[in-house]
C-alpha cells in the first residue's frame, strides 16, 4: 500500500468511525445469562483483581480487592452504608457486641457462634492473630498512620472462646473506635494459616502466597473463609468468579450462587457490554447520563452511587510564588467566591454531583455536618470576590488582579505578598475525563472574571500524586500550586469522617501543608471525645477557613442495573457486597 | 509592466512555466489547493467576520442544537461550534505546517550531510535514520506526552522530531546522485568548500524533492496532532485543536449531537486529504523519480 493511500485510509478511517459512532444509538436489548443463579457485576475500568489477602499493603490497595476479600473472609465490624445508612452492620460481622469500658479506654468485643468453612470455630485466637500480624508488621499494612491502630491498641486480652478485650492508650470517642479502627480487624483462621507461630514469618508466608494470582482458586490456603462466598476462579486477566459458601452460618446468606466479576480496559467497553446486554450490573459515565432513556427501555434502571467523599482542590501553601497569597483568607475567599458549584453540579456533572463546602460530605445526610457548612459560607458571587481583592490593595492590570497597596494592613495585600504580585495560579489536574476537562474550563472562565489567572496543566492521576507532594520552598518539587485528582472525588472517608490525615498539620494526606492550631484541637477532640459536637465545629470551621477549593462532590458511580436486581444499597463507602444481592424476579 | 519585469521584481512566482501547467493540469491537485486555501481563511480570517467568545465558558449556552444563532450548535462548556472549529483548526494548521516545516528542515539537513560526505560518516547517520524508524511516532508521543503536558510550541518542537526520518532518505538519496554532478565536482576542483557546496548546489537542486516531502509533512503532522489530541494528549483547556474537540465530542456520540464530532472529523480528514492531493500534483509537476 502506497504511503499516500496509507494517509487517505487512516484519516477516512477515523472520519468514519466517527461518523459511525455519530449515528448509532440502536441497542440489542438482550438480557445477560437469562438465569438468575448468578449475576455478571462489572468492575471499575482499568481495574485488575490482584490481592485476596485481606490484609492491604500500599501496592495492592484497593476498595475493590477489599470489597472482594470481605466477601471471602467476614470483617470483625462491618461499618459501612450497605444497610441505607452508615453504622454497624452486624448481619455482615462476626462481632455481636461491643462494650466499652465507662472511661472509653476499652472495649470488649463479643464473637458470634459462627464457623468457618472447614468446621472449626471462630474464636479470639483468629482475631488475635490478626491483631499479632498488624501490631509485628505495622509498617507494611497499608491502613497504618503512626499514632493510630495499631500504636494506640496497647493490650489484647483474651476473655474466652468468643470474647476479648482491646485497650486503647487513652479515651476514644466510640464512635470513631468502631467505625475507624476496630472495623479494620478481620478474624484469620489462625488455625490454617499460622504456618510458624510467628507474626514476621506468617506475614511473609501469607504475602508470598498471595502474589500468586494463578494460585487464588487451587492454593488450599484461601479455601478456609467465614464469609458468604469462596473463589471459584481467580484470572490473572481479572475475571473473578464466586461461588457461594454452603458453610456460611452467618447473617448475610448469599442471594445468588454464581457472581462473576469482570474487568474491563476502558469505560467505552464496558459501555458496550451493558448496550449488548451482558452485564447485570455496570455502570455509565456522568456525560452519558443523558441516554439514561435508551438504557431504561434495555431492561435497567440508571441508579446514582453517591460516594462518602469529598472533593477539593489543595493550596501549594508553600509554593514559593503564591504561598503567600494563598495564605490570606480574604484571597481564598476571593477565589471559592469566583466558582459557582451549583451550576457545575448541574450542568457539568449532569446533576450527578452536590456542591460541598466543607470537609464533611454532603451527599448523604449526617450528624456530622454544620449547620455552617450545610449553608455554603461563601456563595457564587464574581461581584463580591472581586471587592474582596481590590478591598485589600489588589487592581486589575491588563486584565489579571495585581497587588497594588503590599503591607499588613487592613486594606493591604497581606504579609508577605510583594508589590506587583500577579493572581496567577496553575493547577495540575488529573487526565482522562472530559467531565473534569470541562469542569476546569468552567473555573478558568469563571476565576477569570473575577480577575484570577488560572492556567491548566493534566497528567494521569498517578503523576498529580507524585508531582504534587508536600513540601518546603526551598524544594524545586514544590512550584506546583494547585493540584486535583478528584474525578471520582477527592477523598473517601471511613464511616467516620476525620479530617486527621487531610488538614491536621502535616497529616499524611495534607498535601498543600496547610496549618490550623484551631483546627488541629478541633481534629483530636473528635476522635477522643463522645459526642458529635467536636466533628460539627470542625466541620463548621474548615468551611470558613477554606484550607483548599471546596468542590462538587461527584458521585462514585453512576450504575446501570438490571430490572430485578434487588435487595441491597449501594454503600457510600465505594464497597460492594455481592452477598446483599437478589434476583426479586 | 511586462511579464519579464515583473519576474525580474518577483511580482511573478518563480515557478517555471511548464511545471505550473502540468500542476494545473491536475484537477485534483488544484481542487486540494483550494480546499487548503479555504480552511486557512475559515480559520485564520474567519473569527473576523464570525466573532465567538472561545476563551469563556456559558454554562447556560451547553449542548445547544444548530440554529440560526450557532450554526453548529454548542459544545458541552457553551462554546460556539463554528468559532471552535475556527479557534481549533488555527492550532491544528499552525501545529501541522510548523511541524512539518520543522521536520523537513532537520530531515534535509541530515540527508544533505550524509549523502554528501558518504563513508563512514553517512553509514551512522543513516544507522540513526533507520533506528528512529523502526520506532512508531506515536509510541514516542504518547511517551512524550505523559512525562511533559505539551504546549503548541511543544507541540511543534516534539512532533518535528519525530517526523524528520523520511525526508532526510529522500534527500540523502538525492544528494547521492547530485554530488557526482559535473559542476558539484568542478567547484570542488576550483577550491570551493562543501558547505558552499551543499548550500549553493546540492539543495537547490533538491527543492523539487524537499517541497514534495515538506508536502506530505504537513499532511501528516496535522493527522499526528489529531492522535495526540484525540488520546487526551494534545493542547490544554481553553485552548483546543480538531482531534482535542473529536475526542470531547466522543463522549457525546451516543447521544444524537453529531454537530460535535461530524464537523472536526470532516475538517480533518478534509485538510489532510487536500494537502496529499497538493503532495501528488506537485510531484507529478516536477515529475520526481519513483512517483506511484
Amino acid at each position: 500500500m502506497s504511503p499516500v493511500r496509507s494517509r487517505l485510509l487512516a484519516g477516512a478511517s477515523l472520519t468514519t468511525a466517527s461518523l459511525l459512532l455519530a449515528g448509532c444509538s440502536g441497542s440489542s436489548g438482550t438480557s445477560s445469562s437469562g438465569s438468575h443463579d448468578s449475576i455478571d457485576y462489572a468492575l471499575p475500568a482499568n481495574f485488575t483483581p490482584n490481592w485476596i489477602l485481606p490484609i492491604g499493603t500500599a501496592a495492592h490497595l484497593n476498595t475493590n480487592n477489599i470489597s472482594i476479600a470481605n466477601a471471602l473472609w467476614e470483617p470483625l465490624v462491618a461499618y459501612d452504608g450497605s444497610t441505607g445508612s452508615m453504622g454497624w452492620n452486624k448481619k455482615g460481622s462476626v462481632a455481636t457486641a461491643a462494650d466499652f469500658a465507662a472511661d472509653n479506654k476499652s472495649v470488649t468485643i463479643t464473637l458470634g457462634d459462627r464457623h468457618w468453612s472447614d468446621g472449626k470455630p471462630v474464636t479470639s485466637a483468629d482475631v488475635k492473630f490478626w491483631f499479632d500480624l498488624i501490631k509485628a508488621n505495622k509498617s507494611q499494612w497499608a491502613g497504618y498512620n503512626p499514632g493510630k491502630a495499631p500504636d494506640n491498641w496497647t493490650a489484647f486480652k483474651t476473655v474466652d472462646a468468643r470474647h476479648f478485650t482491646i485497650t486503647f492508650d487513652k479515651a476514644y470517642n466510640p464512635q470513631w473506635m468502631l467505625a475507624n479502627e476496630l472495623s479494620s480487624i478481620t478474624p484469620l483462621p489462625q488455625h490454617v494459616w499460622d504456618k510458624a507461630g510467628d507474626a514476621k514469618q506468617d506475614w511473609t508466608y501469607l504475602n508470598n502466597a498471595a502474589k500468586n494470582i494463578s494460585g487464588y482458586a487451587s492454593n488450599a490456603l484461601w479455601k478456609t473463609v467465614s464469609g458468604p462466598y469462596t473463589v471459584k476462579s481467580f484470572s490473572t486477566a481479572g475475571k473473578v468468579v464466586l461461588a457461594a459458601n454452603s458453610k456460611y452460618d452467618g447473617g448475610e446468606k448469599p442471594g445468588i450462587p454464581t457472581v462473576n466479576l469482570l474487568p474491563f480496559t476502558t469505560a467505552d467497553a464496558e459501555k458496550n457490554a451493558l448496550r449488548s446486554g451482558s452485564v447485570d450490573y455496570g455502570y455509565i459515565e456522568a456525560t452519558d447520563l443523558d441516554q439514561k432513556d435508551s438504557f431504561t427501555a434495555q431492561g435497567y434502571t440508571v441508579k446514582p452511587w453517591s460516594g462518602w467523599a469529598i472533593t477539593y482542590m489543595p493550596y501549594n501553601f508553600n509554593n514559593p510564588a503564591m504561598g503567600a497569597v494563598f495564605k490570606q483568607l480574604y484571597a481564598r475567599q476571593a477565589v471559592q467566591r469566583s466558582i459557582d458549584q451549583s451550576s457545575l453540579a448541574k450542568v457539568i456533572f449532569n446533576g450527578t454531583a452536590v456542591p460541598g463546602y466543607g470537609p464533611i460530605p454532603q451527599a448523604q445526610s449526617s450528624s456530622f455536618l454544620s449547620a455552617t457548612q450545610k449553608s455554603d459560607p461563601y456563595p457564587f458571587s464574581t461581584s463580591a470576590a472581586k471587592s474582596l481583592l481590590s478591598g485589600h490593595g489588589w487592581s486589575e492590570e491588563g486584565g489579571v488582579m495585581t497587588c497594588t497597596s503590599p503591607g499588613t494592613g487592613a486594606s493591604q495585600c497581606g504579609e508577605g505578598v510583594a508589590k506587583g504580585t500577579k493572581f496567577e495560579m496553575q493547577v495540575l489536574s488529573q487526565s482522562g475525563s472530559t467531565v473534569t476537562d470541562n469542569m476546569m474550563s468552567a473555573i478558568q472562565s469563571s476565576l477569570a472574571k473575577t480577575g484570577i489567572k488560572f492556567s491548566i496543566k493534566t497528567a494521569p492521576v498517578n503523576s498529580v500524586l507524585s508531582q504534587t507532594p508536600q513540601c518546603t520552598a526551598s524544594q524545586s518539587i514544590c512550584k506546583w500550586q494547585l493540584s486535583f485528582f478528584g474525578t471520582a472525588g477527592s477523598w473517601y472517608f471511613s464511616a467516620f469522617p476525620t479530617g486527621d490525615s487531610l488538614f491536621q498539620t502535616k497529616g499524611g494526606a495534607n498535601f498543600g501543608n496547610y496549618s490550623n492550631t484551631d483546627v488541629d484541637k478541633l481534629i483530636s477532640a473528635s476522635t477522643t471525645s463522645s459526642s458529635t459536637q467536636e466533628i460539627q465545629e470542625y466541620s463548621a470551621a474548615l468551611a470558613k477557613d477554606l484550607p483548599v477549593i471546596w468542590l462538587p462532590e461527584p458521585d462514585y458511580q453512576i450504575s446501570v442495573v438490571k430490572n430485578g436486581l434487588g435487595g441491597f444499597s449501594q454503600d457510600p463507602l465505594a464497597n460492594f457486597h455481592p452477598a446483599q444481592w437478589k434476583w426479586t424476579s | 509592466m511586462s511579464v519579464q519585469s515583473a519576474r525580474r521584481w518577483g511580482l511573478v512566482a518563480q515557478f517555471p512555466a511548464p511545471l505550473k501547467a502540468r500542476f494545473a493540469r491536475n484537477k485534483l491537485a488544484v481542487a486540494g489547493l483550494v480546499v487548503v486555501a479555504l480552511f486557512f481563511l475559515f480559520c485564520f480570517l474567519g473569527p473576523v467576520l464570525y466573532s465567538t467568545d472561545q476563551v469563556h465558558t456559558d454554562l447556560t449556552q451547553v449542548n445547544l442544537h444548530p440554529s440560526g444563532s450557532h450554526w453548529l450548535g454548542t459544545d458541552a462548556v457553551g462554546h460556539d461550534e463554528v468559532g471552535r472549529l475556527m479557534y481549533g483548526g488555527k492550532v491544528s494548521l499552525l501545529v501541522g505546517l510548523a511541524a512539518g516545516v520543522l521536520a523537513t528542515v532537520i530531515g534535509t539537513l541530515w540527508g544533505a550531510v550524509a549523502g554528501y560526505a558518504g563513508g563512514w560518516i553517512d553509514a551512522v547517520m543513516m544507522r540513526v535514520v533507520d533506528a528512529g524508524i523502526a520506532i512508531p511516532a506515536l509510541f514516542i508521543l504518547l511517551v512524550v506526552s505523559a512525562i511533559t503536558t505539551p504546549g503548541v510550541t511543544g507541540l511543534i518542537v516534539i512532533l518535528g522530531l519525530v517526523s524528520w526520518l523520511v525526508p532526510s532518505r529522500l534527500v540523502r538519496a538525492e544528494t547521492l546522485t547530485l554530488k557526482s554532478r559535473d559542476y558539484v565536482l568542478t567547484l570542488r576542483a576550483i577550491g570551493g568548500s562543501h558547505s558552499r557546496a551543499i548550500t549553493r548546489h546540492i539543495l537547490p537542486n533538491s527543492v523539487s524533492t524537499i517541497v514534495v516531502a515538506a508536502t506530505f509533512q504537513v499532511a501528516d503532522a496535522i493527522l499526528l496532532v489529531a492522535y495526540v489530541s484525540y488520546l487526551g494528549l494534545g493542547v490544554q483547556p481553553p485552548s483546543t485543536d480538531w482531534g482535542g474537540m473529536l475526542s470531547a465530542g466522543l463522549t457525546a456520540a451516543y447521544s444524537g449531537r453529531w454537530w460535535l464530532i461530524v464537523p472536526p472529523g470532516l475538517a480533518i480528514i478534509l485538510v489532510v486529504c487536500a494537502f496529499n492531493a497538493v503532495g501528488d500534483g506537485l510531484r507529478d509537476a516536477f515529475d520526481v523519480k519513483g512517483r506511484g
